[in-house]
């Protein structure tokens, strides 16, 4: 009973869901620009941008979908609350979502669905995270004595309950990025795959500094002018180093992967910082568009998410969608010959790495994948052409809007057609295809 | 043979752990003045209780402490937490020829049939068998079956070694160079073990025994600091390889070097094809390892099948 959409069974689109525009606040370095900013302020701040980029003040807008990775359980409608702060018009709908780092894609996916279907015409779909203003929680033991104590009714029980506290259940409890099923932290999991792959520390370095070179060329153009507005002093995503060299970054010490037998080859600079930002993308139907003279920059085409069990050793975390690529393709008569660009998502350079390898080997593609042999291989002229996450930075929600902005741009450009690969947390990715207007 | 249902002895409900432990320290302490006699044969009795009640809130403890869902069938190692303290009053009887007090747990072998619900009501026996020689001393089986209703849901045969016991003839003594050496497999994932591991255990479990608890007491008793339970490793083991079990589960687990507390335990979990009797309802095969990446040496192997 494996589910496999396929083009005999996808159901015809009667409507196409097309990319308007993007903003996004530059991406800040945790404890830098964004250090007093929360997750509310800075997604109304990219949605105040929008709105001023595309005259939407007062509008109306079919649905908002954004959601943060690091959610304080206070903002459990953040997206409705940045609505309601924001110069959208108070009719507007949102909702939250949350799929770890692909959560900004999937808002896309799932509001473009919604215009293809027809329940609306307009969406704002994005994402923001605070890797400084993290929500802390009291840990797991006060928890339970302060839901005790408030369900006692007598003195006694109420002195039985806080009979219960210890000194140590006062230390509070930071977030971590650490796996609940493996204890293992992204990274370490990542230098798993990585060795398993080997992948050499110059070739994450190489892909590291072109991150830096290709976002570094995209802001001289100007390419960002009108997918960007101004935060807190900040104009450029304050970790990008223009003039960092493959020099500079052989210097560094690597950070993940040093328990194992291989060589260790993360580094700072191969390997994303945390980081604060929000990015949100207006979406709409062709005829929301022409109707409101606004632009459109590319069509969604397909999405699809998929996850591997990365608990029994079957598969590397962030190798989810390395699986769902195949199909995704397969679906849509399409091979990666058929692509223009290629957005894959720079969690780690490792991470891009191994998924360029695994599509490249005959025999994983055989045996693991079912496929009939390699995948193929991605023209690296072509990946991640304005720089991705190692430069730009992450904000885990933030990003997805990030890269739909910018291919989406890139292909109102030059044309052609567009692929998008995000990992996340849990085993599971989401990847999506984007094309130019004919 | 042990374990016919002649000898059985029908306790009135599971003993208390703590007292078992004090009565086998005083067992002990006279065998070591020379009092009382040695036996050289395990018991043939079987002790058993019946219709024991599982505490939900005590479940929903151990539950949370081994981060699996608050379900309300019961994790299969919590069935050996519930019928532990029957196997323990048999090593406790002044008739059982091993010292219970620093017996070390060598494997345990769990054959599961089905699910079992809170709400049932659990029959527990447990005897002693094939006490031969180790290398290191003296091992015996402990066998533990539970039944619900007539129908036997879950066998449990824990294997202990009592270090420097003679019982009849010696073994040829075992060098370390005969076993191979340990190659660590791939990690997926690790466990950290804070100090305080070992006390949370005994509160959900009831198995208090001191070289758990905290590093003079573990001392007193010959460890180098507290050492984390077994059962509690073997928990995690069942409950991570196999996360939502719904028919028969089958797993062991193989005790090496005890995992010092505060500590941690690099994991491998990887699932392999089952064998050739392997049916459609039935799943892979989940092989685990456990080791300390530092000392590169292993804590424990194991597997669990379901199905």
């Amino acid at each position: 009973m494996a589910d496999q959409a396929g083009a005999s069974n996808a159901a015809p689109s009667p409507r196409t869901a097309v990319v308007i525009g993007g903003n996004r606040i530059p991406f800040a370095r945790a404890g830098g620009a964004y250090a007093y900013s929360s997750n509310k302020d800075m997604l109304i701040a990219a949605l105040d941008g929008l709105v001023a980029r595309f005259g939407l003040q007062g509008e109306r807008i079919g649905e908002v979908a954004a959601g943060a990775v690091l959610k304080h359980s206070r903002d459990f409608n953040l997206t409705r609350e940045a609505v309601l702060g924001s110069a959208l018009s108070a009719a507007t709908p949102a909702y939250d979502l949350q799929q770890a780092c692909a959560t900004g894609l999937e808002t896309v996916v799932g509001l473009s669905n919604k215009i293809r279907l027809g329940q609306i015409e307009s969406g704002i779909a994005g994402g923001v995270d605070s890797a400084s203003d993290a929500p802390i929680a009291v840990s797991e033991g006060l928890r339970r004595v302060l839901l005790d104590l408030s369900r006692a009714r007598t003195t006694q029980q109420k002195i039985k309950a806080l009979g219960k506290l210890r000194p140590k259940d006062l230390a509070p409890n930071a977030p971590t990025t650490g796996e609940p099923r493996t204890g293992l932290s992204m990274g370490e999991h990542q230098a798993l795959t990585t060795a398993a792959w080997k992948i050499s520390r110059e070739a994450q370095d190489e892909l590291a500094y072109l991150s830096h070179r290709n976002l570094a060329a995209a802001y001289e153009r100007g390419f960002f002018s009108d997918l960007m507005t101004p935060y807190r002093g900040l104009t450029r995503d304050a970790n990008l180093r223009a003039d960092t060299s493959l020099e500079k970054l052989a210097t560094l010490k690597p950070v993940f992967g040093k328990s194992l037998d291989t060589t260790a080859t993360m580094t700072a600079g191969n390997s994303t910082p945390l980081t604060d930002g929000a990015a949100v993308v207006l979406l709409g139907s062709e005829e929301y568009a022409t109707a409101n003279n606004l632009p459109m920059l590319a069509n969604i085409v397909d999405a699809e998410a998929s996850a591997v069990d990365f608990v029994h050793g079957e598969e590397g975390l962030l190798m989810a969608a390395v699986h769902g690529m195949p199909r995704l393709l397969a679906r849509n008569g399409l091979t990666f010959d058929d692509f223009d660009f290629f957005e894959i998502h720079e969690a780690f350079a490792g991470t891009v790495l191994s998924a360029l390898a695994a599509w490249e080997d005959e025999d994983y593609c055989k045996r693991v994948l079912g496929l009939d042999g390699a995948l193929g291989s991605i023209d690296r002229s072509k990946l991640n052409v304005n720089g991705s996450s190692l430069a730009a930075g992450h904000p885990f929600a933030a990003t997805g809007g990030r890269i739909v902005a910018s291919l989406a741009k890139t292909l109102s450009e030059k044309g052609g057609r567009g692929l998008i690969s995000i990992c996340a947390a849990g085993g599971q990715g989401v990847i999506a295809i984007l094309e130019a207007r004919k | 043979m042990n374990g016919t249902a002649a000898d059985d002895v029908t306790l009135p409900e599971a003993p208390e752990l703590p007292t078992l432990y004090r009565s086998a320290l005083t067992l002990a302490v006279q065998r070591r003045a020379g009092r009382g006699d040695v036996p050289t044969r395990l018991p043939a009795a079987r002790h058993r209780v019946d219709r024991v009640a599982v505490d939900l809130g005590a479940l929903t403890r151990f539950q949370q402490l081994l981060g699996s869902p608050v379900r309300d069938q019961l994790p299969s190692a919590y069935i050996h937490t519930i019928a532990f303290p029957v196997a323990m009053s048999v090593l406790a009887r002044t008739d059982f020829p091993l010292p219970l007090l620093g017996m070390v747990h060598l494997r345990n072998e769990v054959h599961q049939v089905r699910q079992v619900g809170f709400h049932e009501k659990l029959d527990v026996v447990a005897f002693a068998e094939n006490l031969r020689a180790h290398p290191a001393g003296m091992q015996a089986d402990l066998v533990t079956q539970v039944d619900i209703d007539g129908e036997q849901v879950w066998t449990g045969r824990s294997v202990y070694l009592a270090r420097g016991v003679r019982i009849g003839p010696a073994m040829g003594e075992r060098h370390d160079e005969d076993r191979p050496p340990f190659v660590a497999p791939a990690p997926t994932g690790v466990w950290r073990l804070d100090r305080g591991v070992g006390r949370r255990y005994a509160a959900v479990s009831g198995d208090w025994n001191p070289i758990h608890l905290s590093g003079p007491t573990a001392k007193a008793l010959g460890m180098r600091g507290a050492i984390a339970h077994g059962m509690y490793l073997a928990a995690r083991m069942v409950d991570q390889a196999v996360p939502a079990p719904s028919g028969a589960l089958q797993w062991r687990v193989d005790f090496a070097a005890p995992v010092l507390l505060p500590g941690t335990v690099t994991t491998s979990f990887t699932r392999v094809a089952s064998g050739i009797d392997s049916g459609a309802d039935s799943g892979a095969r989940v092989d685990v390892v456990g080791w300390s990446a530092k000392r590169k040496r292993p804590h424990f192997t194991g597997s669990v099948r379901a199905g």
